[in-house]
């Protein structure tokens, strides 16, 4: 991921308003993807599949 | 058809685990919230309907579970913070200070809002699907993700009165649980 540069103030300027509320929520979703991306990336627990592959084994052999 | 729910349910794990972290805010509470989650859901496959949005089904039961915990723990636990350490940010000073301030701003939203703009952000989730997975109209989900961005914008750009206009433009519209409401969680009817 690139730099997080701050978000910018609205510029003031006639239509401004709707124009850096839209730049402030690209901003904001891209720093969120920056910050929490890496945790979709991140290995399963095996707990976790542990738990599902039992119960699909279970189901199957009933 | 169970073995299309297990493969479903195992694909889901990685976005249900940015979901806990939105409502529980602490990496280990968030790994105790899925497990339980995934667990309650096994229990009551039998209760899913084939053809119907699993995702939404599954939030459910993760909010559901999270919100059973919350009541449990609510004299003991505050919510944290995820430490910024635990961030793979790379970059300049800079830009690691703003996503700090982000973090506490995120922080201070309510869960509800944040929930619902974690949702639609992060994981890509329709409006109406935020709705059916948190059991609030589509205002309402529309209103708490609008909410959520004008607040942290507010907190961020360090304007004043950001609800007074975000009230006026988008007017979240009571939904008769008011009371739970107020705790930031929405609907408190359990699905499992």
């Amino acid at each position: 991921m690139g730099a997080t540069p701050r978000p910018s103030r609205l510029d003031g300027s006639a239509g401004g308003k709707a124009v850096a509320e839209t730049a402030f929520d690209i901003w904001l979703s891209r720093s969120l993807h920056q910050m929490f991306d890496r945790y979709k990336d991140e290995d399963i627990p095996a707990e976790w599949l542990r738990l599902i592959e039992e119960d699909r084994t279970r189901r199957r052999g009933g | 058809m169970h073995d299309e729910f297990h493969d479903q349910l195992i694909a889901l794990l990685p976005k249900l685990r940015i979901q806990a972290l939105a409502l529980t805010r602490n990496r280990a509470a968030a790994e105790d919230l899925v497990q339980d989650a995934v667990a309650n859901a096994l229990a009551a496959q039998d209760s899913f309907t084939p053809g119907t949005n699993f995702a939404a089904w599954m939030h459910r039961i993760l909010r559901n579970r999270f919100i059973s915990t919350l009541r449990k723990q609510r004299e003991t636990t505050d919510i944290d913070d995820v430490p910024m350490a635990s961030f793979a940010v790379s970059g300049a000073h800079e830009d690691r200070m703003v996503l700090k301030e982000l973090s506490r701003a995120l922080g201070r939203l309510p869960t509800d809002q944040r929930e619902a703009l974690f949702m639609v952000v992060l994981q890509g989730l329709s409006y109406e699907e935020v709705a059916g997975a948190t059991g609030c109209a589509v205002g309402t989900a529309k209103s708490r993700v609008f909410r959520a961005r004008r607040q942290l914008q507010a907190w961020l750009l360090g304007e004043d009165r950001p609800m007074a206009s975000a009230a006026r433009t988008a007017p979240e519209r009571p939904q008769g649980k008011r009371a739970h409401e107020a705790n930031g969680l929405g609907d408190p009817r359990a699905t499992v």
